[in-house]
């Protein structure tokens, strides 16, 4: 091979360079830049895709948004799962990693199984507890009559509505959404609680702090990065909850699980409105980009102690 | 004896816990197998008194206006398509990112990097726009190329790429070694274990992935099995059978993936933050 001088192998390796970027940095500017800089372009006009017209409107959208009942409906529904998830997910999540953290045996048989639903698809999660929340046919409400009878509860077991009452439809979505996700937290949640060095404990121990005064104390602050990381992820992924309601309820009974991601997906692909639902999906990225701020402020934070 | 007594109660919880979680799978599974007879009945059929399989041969035979064999194909070809290429691509990237000099390289990867925290819910209806425009609407294109660009596999192979020491390129370029034998010859066989994360979540998040064939998609041949599902869901409301026989099929590779390699996924979870 021939020699090169200086600063031709310098060229000669930026030429490399962007040879190898190339393929991938075409479809990024495709598919990830251009929409991202189109989408807040397209939420300025008026954007009908079967219109020939799509005349610029300003904020024109934005502003309709601030009236528009539908839409502070679906915010309030999103903040009411997110509600409903993240600190009862959380909690879920913490609780079996603790468990798993105590050294029982076939400890990664229960460790499977409590991961296993993170791997289904939004569809078949869907399709089971269609099932399971059927107000006639469904186990839920059959183990809970039997239940009901078990402890002798006074009167007549009445099936629970689940999906079809707007009562009970967000906290039933909300349900199953934990156990979807649960066992990934639950994971990060293992790790971190197997970073905490024993002599910590044994400490405590001698020194008679109780079980409850070693978690509260030991085990909860040095557990901070990973609640953290888990509770703003899944702040983060609550915002966005769509096929869970797209599947099963359409946003209803009476609009009550209509979430943010849900209505954005109507305006845009049932109705056309293409601007407008652009305009939602910007007020949602700004949400997200609040609580992605959030997050790098509270774990930068704890770096700097 | 007090310790035993915790320990018991503990077992106890886990399992009623463990038990609890499996039983919407374990439930789908056994009424795949349950003739429509058995379906409907107040007490559930947890031991079906005839199995069968009938809903899976029914499920053939209307292959006409419920395709699930095709479904499942598209599924498969786009998981596996888009991750062999989503890795070639990423890989490719990282290596420029983490190992060549250019101009303009550290601005490049700043934009790459923070576009992740980006929901792919944000880009969705300009990517549909632009889908549409490429006329690639009801293609295989549209259901892979758009997912191809996440800057996630970047960002994880740059990382790991960054731990490999340079001393062994620096032999192989005094050999005389081109960088893309470097690239093929040294830095991919040795980031093996980084790769296979990639690919098995890459492989599952093109599986399981909703939205993207929701919009890209509106011929019935050219559905991916979870949009195909939720087409079945509406139809064949009163034939559950047959609606969790097509679940069990859109289950049964994640599974046999999870169970080959559960110890990777897990590891890469904690590692990555990942959560499938």
């Amino acid at each position: 091979m021939k020699a090169l001088s200086l600063p031709a192998q310098k060229r000669h390796e930026a030429l490399v360079g962007y040879l190898f970027i190339a393929p991938y940095l075409v479809l990024f500017v495709a598919f990830v830049l251009v929409p991202v800089v189109w989408g807040y372009f397209i939420s300025l006009h008026n954007w009908h895709v079967l219109g020939d017209q799509k005349p610029f409107v300003g904020f024109a959208n934005y502003r309709a948004l601030l009236r528009d009942d539908l839409f502070g409906i679906a915010l309030l529904n999103t903040g009411y799962f997110a509600l409903l998830t993240v600190i009862p997910g959380n909690v879920v999540s913490l609780l079996l990693a603790l468990g798993l953290n105590a050294r029982i045996r076939a400890e990664n048989v229960y460790k499977a199984v409590f991961y296993l639903p993170v791997i289904l698809s939004v569809a078949v999660v869907a399709i089971i507890w269609r099932w399971m929340y059927s107000t006639e046919f469904g186990l839920l409400n059959y183990y809970l009559k039997l239940l009901w009878q078990m402890f002798n509860l006074p009167g007549e077991f009445q099936p629970v509505p689940w999906l079809n009452s707007p009562q009970s439809a967000m906290p039933s979505l909300a349900l199953m959404s934990i156990w979807w996700g649960a066992g990934g937290n639950m994971l990060i949640y293992l790790a971190g609680l197997r970073g905490i060095p024993e002599e910590y404990y044994e400490a405590a121990r001698i020194d008679g702090a109780s079980t409850w005064g070693r978690f509260w104390h030991i085990t909860l602050p040095l557990l901070r990065p990973s609640l953290l990381f888990c509770l703003v992820m899944s702040l983060i992924g609550s915002s966005q909850v769509f096929g869970q309601s797209y599947i099963l309820t359409g946003g209803g009974p009476h609009y009550s699980t209509l979430t943010v991601v849900l209505y954005m997906y109507q305006t845009g692909f049932s109705l056309y409105r293409m601007g407008y639902a652009c305009a939602v999906a910007y007020v949602m990225f700004v949400i997200v980009l609040g609580f992605t701020l959030l997050q790098f402020r509270l774990l930068s934070a704890r770096g700097e102690e | 004896m007090r310790i035993s007594f915790v320990r018991v109660i503990l077992y106890l919880l886990m399992t009623v816990g463990a038990l609890l979680f499996l039983m919407p799978v374990a439930w789908m599974l056994v009424m795949s197998i349950l003739p429509e007879s058995e379906i409907f009945q107040p007490v559930p059929h947890w031991i079906p008194q005839e199995p069968t399989l009938q809903n899976f041969r029914e499920l053939f035979k209307r292959a006409e206006e419920a395709p699930v064999m095709r479904w499942f194909w598209n599924s498969l070809f786009v998981a596996g398509t888009g991750t062999f290429t989503y890795l070639l691509l990423s890989s490719m990237a990282a290596y420029a990112f983490s190992r060549l000099d250019f101009p303009g390289r550290n601005v490049l990867f700043f934009v790459v990097l923070s576009t992740l925290i980006i929901p792919g819910q944000v880009t969705i209806i300009p990517v549909f726009l632009i889908l549409q425009k490429l006329h690639w609407f009801n293609t295989y294109y549209a259901l892979i190329v758009p997912g191809l660009a996440g800057a996630f596999g970047v960002f994880l192979l740059r990382q790991f790429f960054l731990t490999i020491p340079r001393e062994m390129e620096e032999a192989a370029l005094i050999d005389g070694c081109g960088r893309a034998g470097i690239y093929w010859r040294i830095i991919l066989p040795l980031s093996k274990p980084a790769l296979a994360t990639l690919a098995i979540f890459s492989f599952l998040g093109g599986w399981n992935d909703f939205m993207l064939p929701l919009i890209a998609t509106n011929e019935i041949e050219m559905r991916t099995l979870p949009v195909g599902l939720t087409i079945f869901l509406g139809r064949y409301s009163m034939q559950y059978g047959l609606v969790m026989a097509t679940a069990v099929i859109a289950t049964l590779p994640v599974l046999v993936m999870f169970l080959l390699f559960q110890r990777h996924i897990i590891r890469g979870v904690v590692l990555t933050g990942l959560k499938g």
